[in-house]
């Protein structure tokens, strides 16, 4: 794998099994999707960045590490990468406690393409939504941070609710100086109703009160 | 002087045999006062103041010392002798020749006692044939003594040779008579408690029978008359009588009762006869009454036995738990024990006769003694199945044929229950093979089915800028695509048809199950000298379970752990099977004191295959565990860190139902995922 590589969206295959990792990467990259493969749970973790996108497609039964270990070595990893286990059929009670876990999907050997590719295109999906969710949370924290105390404090009292009048009296200047923290807190914020206001102050970190 | 070991037959029953007893002074001192006195007071018509008189029990004395103590009292009886020569007779011959008699007649007799003990002599005459031996020996040795001391005195100038031979027949018959009166009784001595119980039952007909010998010794002696000694034949009449009521002690008794008489007599009464005329007759009577006691007794004792061996029988026909039949040599029944009339329905009240060909209608006694297996049949018609054994009877008996018959229905049938248990644990264990094998099979080739289909389907893939040319590509990789997952589908079910087996679920007594388990295993156990411990507690919460699937298990378990051991020293042959419960569940403990398992092999140990066993499959465990797990249980492996040995665990929820359902709801959530 190249290290530009590194960000695309890719499926991390875990199989001991050599023909059933290769016959799935091959059908992984003619679907038009980026994969990777690993024999053993214990190769993927020892590999593991953290930069790494995509989903993990990982078999259940297998010599040394298992899937389940597998699985929970990434919750205690804090690695939030969307698992589908490989499961063989009847393999009841692991595909149970796997799910229970936190998996996001399964997939029942032998795995038909077109389901294949939709639980991957899925499991792909949720991890970058997750990702954007993620930097856009980060950016406007960024923001956030550009703003001074007093701005700060007006996004938060407009995003409980409160008239310019009263926040005025709670801060103590007049409204009309509310009126330009205001003005001066959307314009750094790239906010234009607001509505916009009371969404990104009720995501924003409580700094004060 | 040791206190010992002459013992000389095992039969010894007499105080007087059981051993050469220890004898000290006073015992000497008794023996030898009693010797004088007793010669002073039968001192009676002696010849020429010589020690020969025609009733000498003093020498029955001489003997039952002998007997008692041994050849050691030899000395002591010749001084008794030489003593009371001096002391009662005053040394009427030679001191010498009194002296050297005295030790012949103390040789004589310890010879006689050393004899008698040979024999087993003393004890109660039982038979004819021991009261001629003793009545032969005593008078044998007598003759000898008499013979010896009448010439010891004779060469002493004490004794004319002309009255030589009648010394000696005087001599000896005093002898034979006072030994033949006295020692036998002797033999009873340690019997007198049980003879004075019968007396006191025959009182009245003991003192009948005194008062006749009184009244016929009264007409002998008492009526003054000459020729008395024709009269004393009468005494035939009750000594005969006494002897055939009460036996050798009888007999002897009535001897001594009229040979004191006598004594009394002649000593008393003037017209008494010459006393050894009386004596050949009293000795003739003796002999007569002892002869016919012992006959009497040998009767009484065989009748006894007869009795005895009688009673036992009729207990034991009436206990047998087999009906015991005797059969006439024409095919007719002569009895019946209370079995054979349990197990045939025969009414012993109603007398009809029965041949045996209606209760064994397709038997035949042809040979002499057999075993066989055949049907038996009731009055009432109904039939069962039987074994019967049966002999010929010997000669004196009056059936002809003893013929055994034992009613086998409750064998059969325990017989028939356990072949059918066993065929269906077998039928049971064959399928969970079955299942195990192709779970482990389908697992195996589902793996290439799905690298085919993923290859296939890229196939497909690869294959489209070519689908424009030629159709048949795409279609046929498609055919193979479907091919490869009817494969799978064929596993698939294959899989199912085994693992959703119905479970049944009904009541398990465990510990019932762990104890039918282990009797099955008794045989096994026993032969390789196994010690199996089986700790079950009281109380069991009710389990619901399939009975057959956890026989399997513990049978199973149970073969596993005696191959364990088995290679072991027999001190460590043990294993130990335990039951013990939770509030949710009940754990059955197999734990067994065998080399343990390897920790590397211990990580797959329930995987089907893996065996540690040359001739194993490697499925037993496997099973168990598929078994259980679909049950909601579980199997699981401890190893055994003191004892190095394995200890595997049957878990068993107490509602596997609830478990069940728990495992149906996560699926139906899996799969709508």
């Amino acid at each position: 794998m190249r290290r530009s590589d590194v960000n695309d969206p890719t499926v991390f295959v875990v199989d001991d099994d050599a023909a059933i990792r290769d016959a799935l990467s091959l059908l992984i990259s003619l679907k038009g999707l980026r994969s990777a493969v690993f024999a053993t749970a214990e190769d993927f973790l020892n590999t593991y960045c953290a930069d790494w996108r995509g989903c993990l497609l990982t078999d259940l039964q297998m010599p040394g590490m298992q899937g389940l270990e597998l699985q929970r070595t990434l919750a205690e990893r804090a690695i939030a990468l969307p698992v589908v286990i490989l499961t063989a059929h009847g393999d009841v009670a692991t595909t149970r406690e796997a799910l229970k876990n936190g998996a996001l999907d399964f997939l029942e050997k032998p795995v038909d393409d077109d389901v294949l590719v939709d639980v991957l295109r899925n499991a792909i999906h949720v991890d970058e939504k997750r990702h954007r969710a993620a930097d856009e949370h980060m950016q406007a924290l960024e923001r956030f941070a550009r703003l001074t105390p007093r701005e700060q404090a007006v996004l938060q009292l407009l995003a409980d609710g409160l008239q310019h009048r009263d926040i005025a009296e709670r801060l103590k200047i007049s409204p009309r100086t509310v009126e330009v923290y205001k003005s001066r807190m959307m314009e750094k914020l790239q906010l234009r109703t607001l509505a916009d206001v009371v969404r990104f102050g009720s995501g924003a970190p409580h700094s004060t009160n | 002087m040791n206190r010992a070991a002459l013992t000389l037959s095992s039969s010894a029953r007499s105080w007087l045999r059981i051993h050469d007893y220890r004898f000290g002074l006073p015992i000497a001192g008794l023996y030898f006062l009693a010797y004088v006195l007793v010669d002073a007071l039968s001192y009676v018509q002696p010849v020429l103041r010589l020690d020969i008189c025609p009733w000498n029990p003093e020498t029955a004395l001489t003997l039952a010392f002998l007997l008692a103590v041994g050849p050691r009292g030899l000395p002591l009886t010749a001084l008794a002798a030489f003593t009371a020569e001096g002391l009662v007779h005053g040394m009427p011959a030679p001191w010498w020749a009194l002296l050297v008699a005295s030790v012949w007649i103390a040789c004589g007799y310890t010879a006689l006692a050393l004899i008698m003990r040979r024999w087993g002599l003393p004890h109660p005459i039982e038979s004819p044939a021991q009261a001629m031996r003793l009545a032969g020996a005593v008078m044998l040795t007598s003759f000898a003594v008499a013979v010896g001391y009448v010439t010891l005195v004779t060469l002493g100038g004490a004794l004319p040779r002309s009255l030589a031979i009648g010394a000696i027949a005087r001599y000896w018959v005093g002898d034979v008579i006072g030994i033949l009166t006295l020692v036998p009784l002797l033999m009873y001595a340690d019997r007198w408690r049980s003879g004075l119980r019968a007396l006191r039952r025959g009182l009245p007909i003991a003192a009948l029978q005194l008062g006749v010998v009184a009244l016929t010794m009264w007409l002998i002696f008492g009526l003054n008359q000459s020729d008395q000694v024709r009269f004393f034949y009468l005494l035939f009449v009750p000594v005969i009588w006494i002897t055939l009521r009460w036996g050798v002690p009888g007999a002897i008794l009535s001897a001594l009762a009229i040979q004191i008489g006598v004594i009394i007599a002649v000593q008393h009464d003037m017209h008494a006869p010459e006393l050894v005329d009386l004596q050949f007759l009293l000795l003739t009577l003796s002999l007569t009454a002892l002869l016919l006691g012992a006959v009497v007794t040998q009767r009484a004792d065989a009748l006894q036995r007869v009795a005895t061996s009688e009673a036992e029988q009729r207990a034991l026909l009436a206990t047998a738990p087999d009906a015991v039949l005797t059969v006439s040599s024409r095919g007719w029944l002569c009895s019946a024990n209370p079995e054979a009339q349990r197990l045939f329905g025969i009414d012993p009240l109603i007398g009809r006769e029965r041949a045996l060909q209606d209760l064994l209608p397709s038997f035949e006694l042809l040979s002499a003694h057999g075993r066989a297996a055949i049907d038996g049949r009731r009055i009432d018609g109904s039939g069962f199945p039987a074994e019967i054994a049966w002999a010929r009877l010997e000669a004196p008996a009056t059936a002809e044929y003893l013929v055994i018959v034992r009613d086998v229905t409750e064998r059969r049938r325990a017989e028939v229950q356990l072949r059918e248990r066993e065929r269906a644990l077998s039928d049971a264990m064959r399928f969970a093979v079955a299942g195990e094998l192709a779970s482990a099979l389908a697992h195996e080739l589902n793996q290439p089915i799905t690298a085919l289909v993923s290859y296939l389907q890229a196939c497909g893939i690869l294959a489209a800028p070519l689908a424009a040319q030629d159709t048949r590509l795409a279609l046929t990789l498609g055919k193979a695509t479907h091919e490869a997952h009817r494969a799978a589908e064929v596993l698939r079910r294959l899989r199912d048809f085994y693992r959703n087996g119905a479970i049944k679920r009904e009541p398990v007594q465990l510990s019932a199950l762990c104890r039918a388990i282990v009797t099955a295993f008794h045989e096994r156990l026993q032969c390789n000298a196994i010690t199996l411990a089986v700790k079950l507690p009281a109380v069991l919460p009710s389990l619901q379970s399939d009975v057959t699937q956890l026989e399997i298990i513990l049978h199973n378990l149970l073969a596993n752990a005696i191959d364990a051991v088995c290679q072991q020293p027999v001190d460590r042959r043990r294993i130990e099977l335990s039951v013990d419960s939770s509030t949710t569940a009940v754990m059955v403990r197999v734990r067994d004191a065998g080399p343990g398992i390897a920790a590397e092999v211990a990580h797959k140990l329930f995987e089907p295959f893996v065996t540690t066993k040359m001739d194993g499959m490697g499925l037993g465990l496997a099973i168990s565990r598929s078994l259980l797990r679909a049950q909601g249980g579980d199997l699981l492996y401890e190893p055994d860190a003191s004892d190095a040995g394995a200890c595997f665990i049957v878990h068993l929820p107490l509602d596997p139902k609830a478990q069940a359902r728990k495992v149906a709801r996560i699926m139906s959530c899996g799969e709508a995922t």
